[in-house]
This record gives structure tokens, C-alpha cells and sequence, in this order.
């Protein structure tokens, strides 16, 4: 059975999406892993006290909108599984793939600078995981296909 | 990196390193309390021979400390005597015998004109009857050097290199002060016209009130935002809502504004913007309905108390304002404008409120419910005894001039007792890079005080304002309220907190304090106006981000900047009442 990545970051503009990732894997069969990286990195630019334990936070939030997503794709009859990372999302990304022999990748283009990543990383990252992984990639932008690439043989 | 604070039942760390903290937790408060005892030194009678006094004001009158004071005979170029001036701008030095001839005292002092008094026949005479003259006030005038444009141009270099995010702020700190010392070594070496001051004077500037409440406070919070309390507080603002969207924002908004005022911003949003952020989710609203609504009354909630905002912090150390004092001449304008920014949002978001899905999951309810428990009860109670203490420790110090680093430094001593944390956990929760932050300011702020910046300021706000206690006001709260929207509040109010100083010894009216509380609600307040006028908005925005709920600049603008003047009225309008009619 294939099994479908995407990465996500659980919010509303995520929604579409993650709506097509469901729907390639209703295509294809397969079964869907949504992943959700947070990175703390952002809070050393800050000169206030960080007391809290943004990582133990911002990991619960990472689950809860996990949830989300597993339900919206249990709704369409597919079977999800969430995975919530800390850290650099490449690394996150490369290891999940590893770890559940994922075959295909969706990742988000950057709409309205929405994005957490900008063009040029996304072409990297692509290039990346279709050397390195040998997994098929999706930039999808707002719900929509806008580059697929199959993986390149080895 | 934030550490995960927990309460384990045994010890797992080194003793020693417990040891450390806990002895430099004692030797901070035996200091900070020796500190409060020792009093300026006053001119005193001499024990052998013949005692001159006096006291130098600048224009502003205000008191001028490390100037040189000597007395030199007409016959001897050497000095029969040399002393420096007092923090209070008073001199005394003894000399072995009165000379006979008139002889002149010189005062100098970098940074102002030098003046040479002669001390003629009658002084001498009364000198050499009574042992003792006094010379009286003396006025020095300000010199504009080279110095004065390198410590401003410093001052300035540093806020903008905080403003666009050059530099990290602690780092743009630390440059600001490596230039200003780097100025003094070349004004020493190579050119005096470059001195600022000596590293002993720079250090003088330092408000270690300010540095120990904080890191005292930090260990706090800490303990106490690490039960969950907070998560929980709005989880039940979500149940009690019973789907009214409307309603549940006013309510979250009113736990902000509550939690900001016993723990920082920056604090109240970091633990505020993830679960509120998953109950907007799952109502299906745009969560930045209910997160921006939370940071403007963060912003405006903690100006109610002294540990509410680093400003108040700020400020209540260098005007010796109180908890008491804040809450009682804050709090009730504070309420207002909350009521009004509250309504203004609830217009603002107007068509959100009618998305609301109305109901979510069990799965969904479960997993909020777990996110926002109690993590601990019993450390819970224990920290908020603790905390409650502190703040009685805060009521009652003031009754014996007991500074509020006092009671948060026995607090956060008394939680680490009781409650044994992971101490390694515990220091790296103190943030060092916010304390060295404040440290390196100081030096800034202070480098601009000592060259006359400050005071060309404090002259012109006060020709404008002259003595029109209600101008003084609106300057204070506008005036620093617009450029609080775009400048860091914490470096624009400690170099506004000597201007007031003046403003308030010269305005009539102005000894009631009222304008350190303008100052405080203009700086907070401002920081509303746009999405880089606090660090508690850009960290809400940088949260929301990482959950693809990013927050615009426009966005920001367009229910901040209208919030922000209409508190910033609101505000203006409670110090008129509580102050002036």
C-alpha cells in the first residue's frame, strides 16, 4: 500500500490543501500521514524573558490540528495518521519518510506569504527528496496541483 | 530554548548546583536590603581642620554627582584638597588650614562648563572663626562636545538596529555599550573631547531593583506557568461561553488582560496563543479574532500593576512607585479602556462571530480539555500561596520601604525550597540574555543622560508644556503613546523616565506622580498601534505562523492603531480625573 505525506501546518489556509492531499490518496488507495514540524528557533530574535516551554506548547498545538486533519480525512473514508515534530523541517520531513516508507509527498507553495518557506527552499527541498528519497512530489497552492514531479531514478 | 520544568519527588541534580542558586538568591537580598540602608553621604563636620560645603545643581536643577571639586591657592598650582560630588550634587571637603590669602575652589566635571568660585576675605574669616563655610548651590551649564553626538548617535543606532531586527536585541545592547566604553577609551587615550564616562559611573546606571525583580519574577512564572493555570483559566472562558463567540472573546480578552498583569506580555501571550489559537480552530472562526483581541489587552491589562510590563518594572523602581500605587491610580482606567477596546473588537470582528460551526468533536473536546488541564494541583497551590505572599510581601514592604526585589527574591527562594524543581532547569529558565538586555540599556540610556541628551529633551517638552500640568499629560501619554507604535517601549521608557523626573519637579501639579502613570500607559498602550510596536505581537505573530495562521502587518494595523488612540484617550481622560479635576 502507498502511503501519502503532507506536511502541514493545521490552520485554515492549510484546509484546501490538505483536501487534495485526501483526495489523491482516495485515488491512489492509499493512506495518509499529515506531519506538523513546530521550531522554536523564531523566539531567540526576542529580548524578553522565554520562560515558557514553547516546545511542550507548541507541540500540543501541532496534535490538536493534527486531529483535525485525521478527522477531515477519516470523514472522506481515509484512514490518517498525524505525526507532530520539533525542530528544522527538512530533517523532520527526511526522517518521517524514512521512518513510514512514504512514497509520495505533498508540500505547500507559498501563497500570499503565507508560507513558512519561501520558492527557492521548496525547489531544494523537491530536488532533495526526489534524489535522495526517490519519492514523488506535489507543490500544491491552494488546494490546486501546480508541480508534480516523479521521482528520479537512481 | 524554553526548559521543561518538573517536580520530581527525589533529587535529581547536583546538590552543588542548588547550593549556588540558593546562595546567590541570599547574597542578592542581603545586598539589595544593605543597599536600601546605606544613605547618601552628607557634608559632616571635621574632625581636624577647617570644612567647606556646597551642593551643584545643573539648569534643570538637578543634582550634578561625580564632578570634581578642588582648592587651589594663588602661591601653589597643587591642590590643598580634592573630593568629588555626592549622587545628591553635594560636596564637602576638609583642608588643614585656611590660607592666607584668598584661594578659589574649581569645580569640573566633563560634560559641562567649568567654574572657579574665590573665596574671599569674609569667607575666609567665617571659615577660620566657625571652622566650617558653606559655598551654597552652584549651577554648572551644559558643553556640547563630540561626545555627545557619539553617545546620541549611539542611542540611536541601537533603537534602530532593535526596531528593523538587525541585530538581536541583547546583541544590539552590547554594541550600543561596547561603542560608548570604546568612546571613553579614546576620549582617555587619544582625544577628551570623546569621554562619556568612566565604566565605574556607567555601572551606576544600572537599576539592580529592576534586574533582581525581574529575575526573581522569572523563577516564579516559571513554576507557576508550568501547572497549567493559565491553559486552563481559558479552556473554562470557552465552556462558560457556551458557543457565544462574541461573548467568549470578551471573556478571553478579560483572562489576558488578568494574567498580564501578574506576569509580563511577552509571558501572557506565549502561553495565551496556542490554546486559544485550537479553540478558534475548532469553532471554526479565524482564530486571530480571538489572538489579536488578546495581545491588545495584554498590552493594556498589564499596565494595572508594577510587575504587569518591564516598563512599570521600570519605572516603579526609579520613581519609587509601589504595587499599591499602581493598582490604585491604574487599574480603574485600565478597566475603562479594556471596556472600550473591547467593544471596538467585538464591532471590528463583527462577521466572524456569525461562523461560529457551534459545536465540535468528542475527539476534538478531549484533546482541548487535556491540553488545558491542571498539570500539577499541588505545585499549583504551593506557587500560588507563594505568589500570593509576594504580593502581600509587595503591599507590605512599601509601609518600610522595602523594595519589591525584596519579597519576589524571598518568593522565588521559599518556591525552590518548597516545591524542589529541577534546578538546572530552574537557572536556565531565568533568562540571562533579557537581564544582560537590561544592563547594556542602561549603560545606553545612561551614556545619553550623562552627555545632556536627555535633558535637551526634558527642556524642550518642558518649553512646549511650560506649566500646564494637562498639556504635560497629553504629551506623556500621546506623545509617547505614537512613538511606543514604533519604537521598543522598554529603551523609550527608561530614556523618557528622566524627562519626567524634570517634567514632574517643574510642572506644578506634577509631584503626585502623575507622569510616570502617563509614561506607563503611553508606552504600553502604544505598543498596540502596530504589529512591531511590542514583542508580545510579533511572538503572538510568530506562534500563529508556525500554525498557518499568520498575522499581517495590515491586518494588525487595522484594529490596533483605532485601539490604541482610543485607550490611549481613554487613559488620558481617567489621569485627568484621578489627577487633575
Amino acid at each position: 500500500m502507498t502511503t501519502i505525506l503532507c506536511a502541514t501546518r493545521g490552520g485554515a489556509s492549510s484546509f484546501p490543501n490538505q483536501d487534495r492531499a485526501i483526495a489523491l490518496a482516495q485515488e491512489r488507495h492509499a493512506q495518509l500521514i499529515f506531519l506538523h514540524v513546530a521550531n522554536v528557533t523564531f523566539l531567540n530574535q526576542f529580548a524578553s524573558p522565554k520562560i515558557v516551554d514553547m516546545e511542550a506548547e507548541l507541540e500540543e498545538m501541532g496534535e490538536f490540528m493534527l486531529i483535525m486533519a485525521e478527522e477531515r480525512a477519516e470523514k472522506a473514508g481515509i484512514t490518517a495518521q498525524g505525526v507532530a515534530r520539533q525542530g528544522g523541517f527538512q530533517q523532520a520531513l527526511q526522517e518521517v519518510i524514512g521512518e513510514y516508507g512514504v512514497t509520495a509527498v505533498t508540500l505547500g507553495a507559498p501563497v500570499h506569504g503565507t508560507a513558512l518557506t519561501t520558492t527557492a527552499y521548496l525547489q531544494t527541498l523537491t530536488q532533495t527528496l526526489l534524489q535522495e528519497h526517490a519519492v514523488e512530489v506535489f507543490l500544491l497552492h491552494d488546494g490546486d496541483i501546480i508541480e508534480h514531479h516523479l521521482p528520479t531514478p537512481k | 530554548m524554553s526548559p521543561n520544568i518538573r517536580f520530581p519527588r527525589c533529587w535529581s541534580f547536583p546538590p552543588t548546583t542548588k547550593s549556588h542558586l540558593l546562595i546567590s538568591l541570599c547574597i542578592a537580598l542581603v545586598v539589595l536590603l544593605l543597599s536600601r540602608q546605606v544613605q547618601p553621604v552628607q557634608a559632616v563636620a571635621p574632625v581636624d581642620g577647617y570644612l567647606l560645603t556646597g551642593s551643584l545643581l545643573d539648569s534643570q536643577t538637578q543634582p550634578i554627582a561625580a564632578a570634581t571639586i578642588e582648592v587651589v591657592t594663588a602661591v601653589d598650582s597643587t591642590p590643598l584638597a580634592v573630593t568629588e560630588s555626592q549622587d545628591s550634587g553635594e560636596w564637602s571637603l576638609v583642608i588643614p588650614e585656611v590660607p592666607s590669602q584668598n584661594f578659589q575652589v574649581t569645580i569640573s566635571r566633563h560634560h559641562f562648563a567649568a567654574q572657579t568660585l574665590v573665596i574671599d576675605n569674609d569667607a575666609r574669616a567665617q571659615l577660620a572663626n566657625s571652622g566650617i563655610y558653606r559655598v551654597g548651590s552652584l549651577t554648572l551649564h551644559r558643553q556640547i562636545d563630540a561626545s555627545f553626538w557619539v553617545a546620541t548617535a549611539v542611542f540611536l543606532g541601537v533603537l534602530l538596529l532593535i526596531a528593523f531586527e538587525k541585530l538581536h536585541s541583547t546583541t544590539a545592547a552590547l554594541t550600543g555599550l561596547s561603542a560608548v566604553m570604546l568612546a571613553t577609551f579614546l576620549g582617555e587615550a587619544v582625544w577628551e573631547p570623546l569621554y562619556i564616562f568612566s565604566f565605574e559611573r556607567a555601572l551606576h546606571y544600572i537599576n539592580w531593583e529592576v534586574i533582581f525583580l525581574v529575575m526573581a519574577m522569572m523563577i516564579i512564572i516559571a513554576i507557576i506557568e508550568e501547572t497549567g493555570i493559565f491553559q486552563w483559566m481559558a479552556f473554562q472562558a470557552y465552556r462558560l461561553s457556551r458557543g457565544h463567540s462574541w461573548l467568549l472573546v470578551l471573556v478571553l480578552m478579560g483572562v489576558t488582560a488578568v494574567a498580564s498583569a501578574l506576569l509580563d506580555n511577552f509571558t501572557t501571550m506565549l502561553l495565551m496563543t496556542p490554546i486559544s489559537l485550537q479553540i478558534g480552530l475548532a469553532l471554526g472562526i479565524n482564530p486571530l479574532a480571538f489572538i489579536i483581541p488578546e495581545v491588545l489587552a495584554s498590552n493594556i491589562g498589564g499596565i494595572s500593576t508594577l510587575i504587569g510590563t518591564p516598563t512599570n518594572i521600570l519605572i516603579g523602581a526609579y520613581a519609587d512607585i509601589g504595587f499599591t500605587d499602581f493598582l490604585a491610580n491604574q487599574t480603574a482606567g485600565v478597566i475603562v479602556a479594556l471596556v472600550a477596546a473591547g467593544g471596538y473588537v467585538i464591532f471590528h470582528y463583527r462577521a466572524e462571530w456569525r461562523k461560529a460551526s457551534g459545536g465540535i468533536s468528542p475527539r476534538l473536546y478531549a484533546r482541548l480539555q487535556q491540553n488545558a488541564s491542571i498539570e500539577d494541583s499541588a505545585a499549583l497551590l504551593k506557587a500560588g500561596i507563594v505568589f500570593l505572599l509576594v504580593l502581600v510581601g509587595f503591599v507590605v514592604g512599601e509601609q518600610y520601604h522595602i523594595v519589591p526585589a525584596v519579597p519576589a527574591l524571598i518568593g522565588a527562594t521559599a518556591l525552590l525550597i518548597w516545591l524542589k524543581p529541577d534546578i538546572n532547569a530552574m537557572i536556565k529558565a531565568v533568562d540571562w540574555t533579557t537581564l544582560v538586555f537590561f544592563m547594556a540599556l542602561f549603560i545606553v540610556v545612561g551614556a545619553v543622560q550623562e552627555v545632556g541628551l536627555i535633558s535637551m529633551i526634558a527642556d524642550g517638552i518642558s518649553r512646549l508644556v511650560g506649566s500646564n500640568l494637562v498639556l504635560a499629560i497629553f504629551v506623556m501619554v500621546f506623545g509617547v503613546g505614537t512613538l511606543s507604535t514604533a519604537i521598543a517601549n522598554i529603551p523609550l521608557a527608561a530614556s523618557m523616565l528622566p524627562v519626567a523626573e524634570f517634567l514632574t519637579g517643574s510642572v506644578p501639579g506634577g509631584s503626585s506622580k502623575v507622569l510616570y502613570y502617563a509614561l506607563s500607559m503611553g508606552a504600553a498602550m502604544g505598543g498596540n498601534g502596530f504589529l512591531v510596536g511590542a514583542e508580545a505581537n510579533l511572538v503572538t505573530a510568530g506562534i500563529t505562523e508556525q500554525a498557518g495562521s499568520p498575522i499581517s502587518f495590515k491586518e494588525f494595523l487595522k484594529i490596533g492603531l483605532p485601539v490604541t488612540y482610543l485607550t490611549l484617550l481613554v487613559g488620558f481622560v481617567w489621569l485627568l480625573i484621578r489627577f487633575v479635576w
